[in-house]
């Protein structure tokens, strides 16, 4: 850390610390008159009673970031556990967003990684400062002083003093200038198995989500969109809504529609439509459903998948330049080395997120601001657009944040807010509650990014893998003309390694974005196509995967960390032994392996299955991590099973068919989810390391499933499939 | 419109609405329980799950005029301190992760042991295979139910 931090603290009122920490910039990086807007947040409250409230930053949709960030906290503050609890405080830009820390915002597997540092030194802080308040009380120097479960006691005389107690006093101690962290062997909380801290609310009922909002004088608004991207709205007739009992205004929502390709960070769609609302949603829904609208469908009125997936084909055979490459970048039509070349193309296409919470926002916009009411991944977002559209100040937006019903990338847009706002406005600034229907979800909403991988390897005289050659066509890029790394994301020591890039995005049928795992899915179906080059060979997968991969070789793939191959070697030999690799199977079971690399995280898999009668039965997952120092064990196995039915999903019902430029699929009896029959057994397991710090584990295995059952299908069947879903008859004959 | 008499967690409520109206809805935002979730709207995913005379219903499904005078349960009525069995199980495994959907999964699980007390493995899978869960929680889902029989013996003890 090339910082100073300075660390501000507050009495509260009723009593108690408050304690934000102020890091300002390294020298030369930013002017002084700046330091004062830098504030990077606030941590905690303890109240005088000595409950510790932490202040919770970030967003919760189901990763459980907000009870490993307060094991952190809690840990170096030397709490007792049990009085920690967690509290969501509004956005406040100036607080909170700050870059360099890893901002307002979740998203990118990136929370632990950047909060780490930062909270602990926070809650040694806290800490140091109840100690020095507990030291002047006894007169006494604070070196005769230490922390432990909620206390601070003397080691001269064995007085105590509870946290509550000392609150107060703390909040008027001087900031240490310097703080010490604990040594991690007495690390009490961190590395400990915790019920996620608002489990209690959650199972009765009382975890207020953003769509529970209740506003008082709230109206309730539902908004029929354009079924086909980059369609219009013609005209609509809102006589039979408005004869609706309940439905107060119908009107269009064209002046805030339309592609957002050049916002601030991220590019979003709303697409143009007809808003109802209501002084309830039922009432809401039954207008929109009254609704008669034309739309002029535009340039995809005729398309459908299959023409864009054809389309991705040609593509994939047009002659691009190299984003990156090892060696000799035309290495596979060297004749002169190679033997023999294969060739395969994958296919992972879109995916709806299907939060279980639908998308909502509750707004009220009013002459002097806009307040929002929502679960969002990226509060900044939802500020510079509600500036931008709006031309409020950042001063005059306050954002009310909320946990959500799942967010996987689909809650980092900030459309939602920008909907809600626009609504309120136009209803003479009143409170509207904006609520995307399951059915709406279906028809309109911005999907997983589509992705075409097309791979070539070359041979050369002795079986030696020559050159690799990788093509990704895909249809997002966050605005950035690769937005990638240069190089495949693996470790394997090939000589001639090439990358190419081209984006899809002027032809796509819906709009993309970010899904747990977003690039991973179709990345990493080089897992696949090692296995192809494997069984070329009659080489055992896993065998060939470590013959490719040398111990204490760091490769550079145009990532911020390089993949390392001895942590993918030990993660494969974790999941391979747990696996039982080499087993006796039996006639029709088979295992598959797939490794990769996620942020700094490192995640094998093994799939065992059966493929009997044109049938494929998951027998079990084994699932092997690095990712460095677990904060929570038990939330962290959650979140790996989790990311492998998230795959089992896109594997066995998944996509996002379109035809005629309309969604296939309406609801949930047609978009299939993993179901609790379907899902099979999983174990996860740890590699033991000396790392002191976490790594990301939100997104690692959820790009691991379909490669892994892929891999195991072919062992079990001989059947090579190379996109996603599964036909319905694509192992049967 | 119609007024519409409701028994909702042993409380009597009246709710002036189309008699159409889901159920949900009339619990959601006309008596202001928000704990029973808008998942779907047609009764696939579970989520909006509540108790009609204690049978495990879909109240997005089922019209408000249908269940005048019924006796209805919420996840606020399944106990009135997180008690039951089944809450302290899903506590015990800590089962949630994004939480959406588990006062379903609790509901849909409590109606299960209510009329079988000690179901078999197999049993529990279908009885819960309607309710969807996004973040993929059943491993821990299956485990607690199966944890709440035991929990449940233990207080009778």
């Amino acid at each position: 850390m090339n910082r100073r931090e300075f660390i501000i603290s507050s009495a509260i009122a009723g009593g108690g610390l408050m304690l934000s920490f102020h890091p300002a910039a390294g020298k030369g990086i930013t002017a002084l008159g700046l330091e004062g807007q830098s504030v990077l947040g606030d941590f905690v409250k303890i109240t005088s009673n000595g409950d510790v409230l932490f202040q919770f930053v970030k967003h919760e949709m189901g990763q459980g970031i907000s009870t490993s960030m307060a094991q952190i906290f809690a840990d170096e503050l030397c709490a007792d556990w049990d009085k920690v609890s967690i509290e969501f405080p509004d956005a406040d830009m100036k607080k909170y967003q700050n870059e360099r820390n890893g901002g307002h915002d979740t998203g990118g597997s990136c929370t632990i990684i950047y909060q780490w540092d930062m909270l602990r030194k926070a809650g040694a802080a806290a800490r140091q400062m109840l100690i020095a308040a507990a030291a002047k009380r006894w007169k006494t120097s604070p070196l005769n002083c230490h922390a432990e479960n909620h206390y601070v006691i003397n080691k001269n005389s064995s007085q105590r003093l509870g946290f509550g107690e000392l609150a107060d006093a703390a909040a008027r101690e001087k900031v240490p200038e310097s703080v010490s962290l604990k040594d991690p062997l007495n690390f009490q909380v961190i590395g400990k198995p915790k019920i996620a801290k608002l489990i209690p609310l959650m199972v009765t009922g009382n975890l207020q989500y953003g769509l529970d909002v209740n506003i008082p004088g709230m109206l309730y608004a539902v908004i029929a969109r354009c079924p086909v991207f980059k369609g219009k709205l013609k005209n609509f007739e809102a006589s039979e809504s408005l004869k609706v009992k309940g439905v107060i205004k119908v009107f269009s929502t064209q002046p805030i529609a339309g592609l957002q390709p050049h916002a601030p960070y991220m590019p979003y769609d709303i697409r143009e439509g007809v808003v109802v609302v209501a002084d309830s949603f039922w009432a809401a829904k039954k207008g929109q459903d009254a609704l008669k609208i034309d739309w002029d469908e535009g340039v995809n009125e005729k398309l459908s998948s299959t023409n864009f997936e054809r389309l991705a084909e040609q593509r994939a055979m047009h002659k691009t330049d190299p984003t990156g490459y090892i060696g000799d970048e035309n290495a596979v039509a060297d004749l002169e080395h190679v033997r023999k070349t294969l060739r395969a193309s994958y296919v992972f296409p879109h995916q709806l997120h299907s939060c279980m919470e639908p998308l909502n926002c509750t707004a009220h916009v009013q002459p002097g601001g806009c307040e929002v009411w929502v679960g969002t991944q990226a509060p900044h977002l939802i500020v510079s657009e509600l500036k931008r559209v709006f031309g409020f100040s950042e001063e005059q937006i306050k954002i009310h944040l909320f946990p959500s019903g799942g967010g996987f990338g689909r809650r980092y847009y900030p459309d939602m807010a920008v909907e809600a706002a626009f609504i309120s406005r136009e209803m003479g600034n009143l409170p509207v509650k904006m609520i995307w229907t399951r059915e709406d979800d279906h028809a309109a909403n911005l999907a997983h990014l589509f992705q075409h991988l097309e791979y070539q390897v070359a041979l050369d005289k002795d079986n030696n893998i020559y050159a690799w050659y990788e093509k990704e066509l895909r249809t997002y890029t966050w605005a950035a003309k690769y937005a990638d790394p240069q190089l495949p994301f693996m470790a394997y020591d090939i000589p001639n390694i090439r990358f190419d890039f081209e984006d899809l995005i002027q032809d796509e049928l819906v709009h993309s974005s970010a899904w747990r795992g977003v690039v991973g899915h179709g990345r990493f179906f080089s897992e696949c196509f090692i296995d192809e080059i494997a069984a070329e060979l009659k080489k055992d997968p896993y065998e060939f995967r470590l013959s490719l991969l040398k111990e204490g070789r760091d490769v550079f793939v145009g990532d911020i960390y390089p993949v390392s191959s001895s942590r993918i070697i030990s993660v494969l030999k974790l999941a391979a032994g747990k696996a039982g690799w080499g087993k006796k199977l039996q006639e029709g079971q088979g295992l598959g392996v797939a490794v990769c690399p996620y942020g700094n995280s490192y995640c094998a898999v093994v799939a065992d299955v059966n493929v009997r009668g044109g049938k494929l039965t998951i027998n079990k997952i084994t699932i092997a991590v690095d990712c460095g120092k677990v904060i929570n064990p038990s939330g962290a196995s959650n979140q790996l099973v989790g990311g492998i039915v998230w795959s089992l999903t896109a594997l066995l019902y998944g996509g996002y068919p379109i035809k005629n430029g309309r969604a296939v699929h309406t609801n949930f009896h047609e978009n299939k989810l993993l179901r609790m029959k379907e899902c099979p057994p999983m174990e996860v397991h740890f590699t033991e390391n000396k790392d002191e710090r976490p790594w990301g584990i939100g997104e690692i295995s959820s790009p691991l499933g379909v490669p892994a059952v892929l891999n195991a299908i072919f062992a079990a069947s001989g059947k090579r499939i190379r996109r996603v879903p599964l036909a319905l008859d694509a192992l049967s004959t | 419109m119609a007024t519409i008499r409701l028994i909702v967690n042993e409380k009597n409520y009246t709710v002036d609405a189309d008699p159409q109206m889901p159920l949900l809805w009339a619990i959601r935002d006309f008596i202001g329980l928000t704990g029973t979730k808008y998942g779907c709207g047609v009764a696939q995913c579970g989520a909006c799950t509540v108790h009609l005379d204690g049978k495990a219903i879909r109240s997005c499904s089922v019209s408000t005029s249908a269940v005048e005078n019924k006796r209805i349960t919420t996840i606020e009525g399944l106990s009135s301190d997180g008690s039951h069995p089944l809450q302290l199980a899903w506590q015990e495994e800590d089962v949630p992760q994004c939480g959406y959907c588990q006062t379903g999964q609790i509901m849909n699980a409590a109606a299960l042991l209510a009329e079988h007390p000690s179901p078999t493995d197999d049993e529990i899978t279908k009885s819960m295979n309607g309710n969807l869960c996004r973040c993929g929680t059943y491993q821990r889902i299956h485990r607690a139910i199966k944890k709440s029989i035991l929990i449940k013996a233990q207080t009778l003890r």
